[in-house]
């Protein structure tokens, strides 16, 4: 899909909408789980006994169930980014078709 | 544990060695072209790439390794588990598709995509062989010893077994082999996991909460056990910890080099989207059948050793439960599934080491891409076979080495010297050779300067009294100096290169959204 003047693809405003969708979907996506990963781990050290209690009425910590839950956010948000982003380049593509015709 | 079990762990190895032969026989006849022998003609699909890439990952360390590590410390283990799979899924949304659209075989393809490609193969070539041959000798010396414990064969044989199958599947079978073997492996495992599983679970009436109360009240710190700051409770070490995930994964050279296998950018996104579900799944397993362990094998007479400790240590914790909830035959399963895990992992690490040397360095740089694809397929073959010699000459030398110390090294490096490469080559216009390289190179100084100085090698292997560096792990200052490096550099860099770096950015930047 590259020619050797490629670059010129840039100047395109569905290619550059294109880009700036993307990047949204990426970054925030990424802040997210990266914010909440180093939130936890620093949370680990300063607020240890408070992590420690007990889960409502059941013996596990909420450490643990927290770990879970961040577990499930990251294969969630993976599902989500794969679905997102190939319905990206979809209706990208179907846009630059439309103009073709 | 010794006669019937090791007769099922045998017959289970044995199993998986035939299949993975056969697998070999097959791809050998369809392995032709550099191409091919890289990255499997780049024909493998979503699905099958997505179980592979979780097999290179779930090695010996992420299985018996982890649940060791939460029989000793507990839910601190959590930073790790959550951590892996946090990890993939940035790796997803950030470098997946990127990757794919501006490499062909290896990360260093992308890296020398707009920069100088021979300098940069240079450092990549580094990069690669620093994380890959300690990977490769810590992974064989752990299943010489794990070899030796379970089938009472000497370490020499269980390392020459080892060294000469993974040998034999890449040389002959390039990565259409490893691919496979590395699937039917994470299968295996994938089931193997889920069994020991439902199995401790089954001796707590599937309770959870009940497994928890008692491996609380079984474990020597008691309740601490289930909350964190049992191993580590400062926040250098822990944000170390989660910044060697965070940028180690994505700079594995045998991960990144997966990237490569599939047709296009789609289907490497799915398949690193299907990684991330499975290596999720079994990091929660894990932890599982950790805390189901501290339950059911503490104070058990049958598995400690003559000090109290858990025979064969930590890393046998996996396997003993396995003997404790389902007897013989089911030890021997689990033995030989850990054996047969070990086996693909080694292959995966040796592909990634051999194109380092044979495609980055021969092909690229010594050649200067002059070179018939017959003969680079000669060329790596014989760099396979080299690489392998070299690895079993190591293990046997240094069986002593301490598996734990090279493996979080490993992720370190990776960290430190590859990712900021790779991360800032895709994403900032900025970006110089030069400041690659000072980059790539600071990381490396730091990264083994700090693990010298810490307590677990100035003073767990070296033997002084008090750490210069006192936290377990370099990473937050490694991964930090060689940003800022790279990032100082580029920015003074008023060479010639530097400005065909930069102009090259505008037409990667289409490529990496566009593919080839």
């Amino acid at each position: 899909m590259t020619s050797p003047d490629g670059a010129s693809l840039l100047d395109d405003p569905r290619f550059r909408q294109l880009l700036r969708r993307r990047g949204r979907l990426r970054w925030s996506l990424a802040g997210l789980l990266t914010a909440a990963y180093l939130a936890y781990s620093v949370a680990g050290v300063y607020a240890s006994d408070l992590l420690g209690r007990n889960f409502m009425d059941s013996p596990v910590s909420w450490w643990i169930v927290i770990g879970y839950v961040l577990i499930v956010l990251s294969i969630a948000l993976s599902l989500v980014y794969v679905r997102a982003t190939r319905n990206l380049y979809a209706s990208y593509r179907l846009g630059v078709s439309e103009v073709q015709r | 544990m010794s006669g019937g079990s090791n007769l099922t762990a045998i017959g289970v190895f044995a199993a998986f060695v035939a299949a993975s032969l056969m697998i070999t026989w097959w791809a050998a006849r369809r392995t032709h072209s550099a191409g091919e022998f890289y990255t499997a003609g780049a024909r493998i699909g979503g699905f099958q790439n997505g179980l592979a890439l979780a097999g290179d990952f779930m090695s010996a360390a992420t299985f018996l390794g982890l649940t060791g590590l939460v029989f000793i410390g507990g839910a601190d283990a959590m930073l790790f588990t959550v951590g892996i799979t946090v990890g993939w899924a940035l790796m997803l949304f950030v470098l997946a598709d990127r990757l794919r659209n501006l490499g062909r075989y290896t990360f260093a393809d992308v890296v020398a995509y707009r920069l100088h490609p021979e300098r940069v193969r240079i450092l990549a070539a580094v990069g690669t062989l620093t994380v890959a041959i300690p990977y490769l000798v810590a992974q064989m010396v752990g299943a010489g010893a794990l070899i030796q414990t379970l089938f009472g064969m000497s370490y020499l044989v269980a390392v020459m077994i080892v060294g000469t199958l993974m040998t034999v599947y890449v040389v002959f079978g390039g990565m259409l082999a490893t691919t496979w073997v590395q699937v039917i492996k994470a299968v295996f495992l994938l089931a193997g996991g889920t069994a020991l599983l439902l199995l401790a679970l089954g001796q707590f009436g599937f309770d959870i909460g009940r497994m928890v109360s008692l491996a609380a009240e079984a474990h020597p710190q008691r309740s601490i056990i289930l909350q964190p700051g049992a191993l580590y409770d400062d926040p250098i070490s822990v944000l170390s910890i989660a910044i060697a995930f965070i940028c180690g994964t994505a700079g594995l050279p045998h991960i990144l080099m997966r990237f490569f296998t599939v047709p296009d950018a789609e289907q490497a996104r799915r398949s690193i989207g299907y990684a991330v579900v499975f290596i999720g799944y079994f990091q929660g397993v894990v932890f599982v059948i950790g805390i189901a362990a501290i339950a059911l094998l503490s104070g058990q007479t049958d598995y400690a050793d003559e000090a109290g400790g858990i025979a064969g240590g930590a890393n046998m914790v996996a396997i003993h439960l396995s003997h404790r909830v389902g007897g013989e035959v089911f030890f021997g399963i689990i033995a030989g599934v850990a054996f047969a895990t070990i086996l693909a992992v080694v292959a995966g690490i040796l592909l990634s080491a051999t194109a380092g040397v044979a495609h980055d360095i021969y092909a690229r740089v010594v050649r200067r891409g002059d070179i018939s694809d017959s003969n680079e397929v000669l060329v790596s073959r014989i760099a396979t076979a080299v690489i392998a010699v070299t690895a079993i000459g190591i293990s046997l030398l240094f069986r002593d080495l301490n598996i734990a110390v090279i493996s979080t090294f490993v992720l370190a490096i990776a960290a430190s010297v590859n990712f900021p490469a790779i991360f800032l080559a895709v994403f900032w216009k900025g970006l110089t050779t030069r400041g690659a390289i000072a980059g790539g190179v600071t990381g490396l100084i730091v990264v083994v300067t700090l693990s010298v100085l810490s307590p677990t090698i100035w003073v767990g292997v070296l033997g002084n009294e008090t750490a210069i560096y006192p936290y377990a792990y370099p990473t937050l200052f490694s991964v930090l100096a060689a940003f800022a490096v790279t990032i100082a550099v580029s920015l003074v860099d008023r060479s010639e290169r530097a400005e065909i770096d930069r102009a090259a950015y505008r037409l990667q930047l289409v490529r990496s959204e566009t593919g080839p």
